[in-house]
């Protein structure tokens, strides 16, 4: 373990150097975090009895950032899957691809205290998902969670990772998931952040995906006063497909912000990004799409969309999609949109006798609708077609 | 009692004048047709009537099964008793028919005092009323009107009528962009509604609908004023003369 004690100093040293980044910073130009540089964090840690509901048969549950192996529940795991605590293990792949990017991953790697390892062997194809679930309600805490997940050649995983806060605690969650999915592995991931309305909450992730390998990824954000997700990928062999897709609501005063980087390497990949976003009071999300032809990725097929529906003025939406194409044959579109809800769909529902605040209700629903009908784990897109209902309840009540 | 009873109404679109003093009265079980040129004012008089509040309106009363629709919203419009048709169906892309039709069913139902309909009581009266309107299931599972084909929509449109039973309904040009086949479909739906308490209001330009749903009455709207009633037969001089006798007549 001396080689991840080096990283580990090596980050912390970076970190105490670099501080918090300023909205001087290109990649942060929208985001001021200097509420959360403020803040003073300890760690004492406490248990919690927040509720939560397993999406799958296999779960691991952290209780304020630590694991829980009484919560959890891995009865079943198949053969060939490892599924257990980041400190059990010493993989040499921690921190290959998630290395000084950003504050947040120096601080992360120099002091991540537990998080997950899943390593799926070659082949191994899963019934069921693996459900990560984080809870928090420790005021003043600071989270700082790694997770690493492997999945082998041809193997297939659904992994749900689910962070639920009590409302109004302040907390800091910072965590950091490494992904690698094999040649021809299939990998579906959901983040379902539903954080306490008072906390920080920021993650990066970076995927690295092999030849005919499938990832899809769909990023749920409800909480946090102050969130950002960076999702990035890497498609390094041939054939490989990467759907990002991700639907923010918000309210209040809250601010969230998607930095999406997608890097096509080599020829013949797809990578498909549709995000869209609910804004209602003086909410703001800052939305980053970012894709990458790099010159030998010839027969590449990039879309990425953004789209928004602000439900009130004082809400405030950035939107920066972003291509840089080196390779000559490829086939990319982006686009962005912001909008207000249809009032000729709205007469045309209250001319059947429904009333303005339901019409209102069911085409915001429908808006958000297009991100869930991609979803393919339906215990997932029941849980999240709920939460959106309850969301939408309680904006237009 | 009249179940719609129409006073001097004027009605302002964007600011001009559209409507300039309309009078009609509607009882019970009749059926009135309003013909007239493009520009008449038809499609203003139905969605000053639906509450579509674009629509201004300036002077007059409307009274609707004896209450004033000044003092009632569109959806309260429908909830009491009133359906329009739409002359161009609005698409809502997200929202399955089959969702949108419960939730107006039951909007209805809750105001009129009757118990919500469950999954396997409102699959049973879709099934009732689908069969005369020629509605495929997947038209049903599809979103509201998105994709449908202009046939479809105005289907559609009388499926909505007949699930949601109002007192009077308004078929605004639901003739205009169907070929013969969908517009005998569309009126043999309007005539299976015809009741002694249903009323309708059809809004067309050509005499071709009015063979297949045969009115009581009949009156020529030029300019924002109806400036003659009769009887079906007035509908067929029309045909023959054309509006222009009336257009030269009021002078623009």
């Amino acid at each position: 373990m001396e080689d991840l004690q080096q990283l580990r100093d090596k980050a912390a040293a970076d970190f105490e150097q670099r501080g918090f980044p300023t909205t001087k910073e290109e990649l942060w130009r929208f985001i001021d975090v200097s509420a959360l540089a403020k803040q003073e964090f300890s760690n004492d840690w406490q248990s919690t009895e927040i509720e939560f509901q397993p999406l799958g048969k296999y779960s691991l549950v952290f209780e304020n950032g630590k694991l829980s192996t009484e919560k959890s529940n891995l009865d079943g795991l198949p053969e060939g899957v490892k599924v257990g605590s980041i400190m059990d293990q010493a993989d040499a792949r921690l921190g290959t691809l998630a290395d000084s990017q950003s504050a947040f991953v120096a601080a992360n790697t120099a002091y991540f205290s537990d998080g997950a390892f899943i390593e799926v062997a070659e082949g191994v194809q899963l019934d069921s998902p693996i459900h990560l679930i984080y809870l928090a309600d420790a005021e003043g805490s600071a989270f700082h969670l790694r997770n690493l997940v492997s999945a082998g050649k041809g193997s297939k995983l659904t992994l749900i990772e689910q962070y639920i806060g009590e409302a109004e605690k302040v907390y800091w969650t910072n965590a950091v998931t490494e992904m690698f999915v094999s040649d021809h592995a299939a990998v579906d991931h959901y983040k379902i952040q539903q954080e306490s309305n008072a906390a920080f909450h920021f993650q990066t992730m970076e995927t690295r995906l092999g030849a005919d390998a499938r990832f899809s990824n769909h990023a749920i954000t409800t909480g946090a006063v102050l969130g950002r997700n960076d999702i990035r990928g890497k498609l390094i062999g041939a054939g490989g497909e990467a759907i990002c897709n991700g639907l923010y609501l918000l309210k209040g005063k809250q601010v969230f912000d998607t930095h999406m980087f997608m890097d096509h390497a080599v020829e013949k990949c797809n990578s498909h990004e549709l995000y869209k976003g609910i804004l209602d009071e003086k909410s703001k999300a800052i939305f980053c799409g970012r894709i990458l032809v790099q010159q030998d990725a010839q027969q590449t097929d990039a879309v990425q969309s953004n789209r928004n529906l602000l439900l009130s003025r004082g809400a405030k939406i950035h939107s920066l999609p972003q291509l840089e194409i080196y390779a000559d044959d490829v086939k990319c579109t982006h686009g962005a949109t912001v909008g207000e809800l249809d009032e000729a769909a709205l007469y045309y529902l209250e001319t059947r006798g429904i009333d303005p605040v339901r019409g209102k209700a069911m085409l915001t629903f429908a808006f958000a609708n297009e991100v869930l009908d991609e979803m393919k784990c339906s215990a997932v897109k029941t849980y999240v077609e709920k939460l959106v209902q309850e969301w939408l309840e309680k904006v237009s009540g | 009692m009249a179940l719609l009873d129409i006073k001097n109404l004027h009605a302002n679109v964007a600011g001009n004048k559209i409507l300039k003093g309309i009078n009609l009265t509607i009882n019970p079980g009749e059926v009135h047709a309003i013909m007239g040129p493009n520009g008449s004012g038809k499609s203003t008089l139905s969605n000053v009537l639906a509450g579509n509040d674009v629509y201004e309106k300036t002077q007059g009363e409307i009274l609707f099964d004896g209450k004033n629709l000044d003092e009632l919203a569109a959806h309260e419009r429908a909830r009491s008793g009133l359906f329009l048709a739409f002359q161009y169906p609005v698409e809502i892309p997200g929202i399955s028919n089959m969702y949108f039709l419960k939730a107006a069913v039951n909007a209805i139902r809750e105001y009129r005092g009757e118990e919500q309909l469950d999954a396997m009581d409102f699959i049973d009266l879709i099934e009732e009323k689908k069969t005369v309107m020629q509605i495929r299931d997947d038209l049903l599972e599809r979103a509201v009107n998105s994709g449908f084909s202009g046939g479809e929509k105005k289907r559609n449109e009388i499926f909505q009528m007949a699930m949601l039973e109002p007192k009077l309904g308004i078929l605004d040009e639901t003739d205009s962009g169907l070929d013969i086949d969908a517009l005998r479909i569309v009126s043999d739906g309007v005539n299976a509604l015809r009741s002694p308490d249903r009323s309708f209001l059809v809004i067309t330009h050509y005499q071709r609908l009015l063979d297949y749903i045969v009115p009581d009455f009949v009156h020529v709207m030029v300019d924002g004023k109806i400036v003659k009633s009769g009887g079906k037969e007035l509908a067929l001089e029309l045909e023959n003369d054309g509006y222009a006798s009336w257009v030269d007549e009021e002078g623009v």
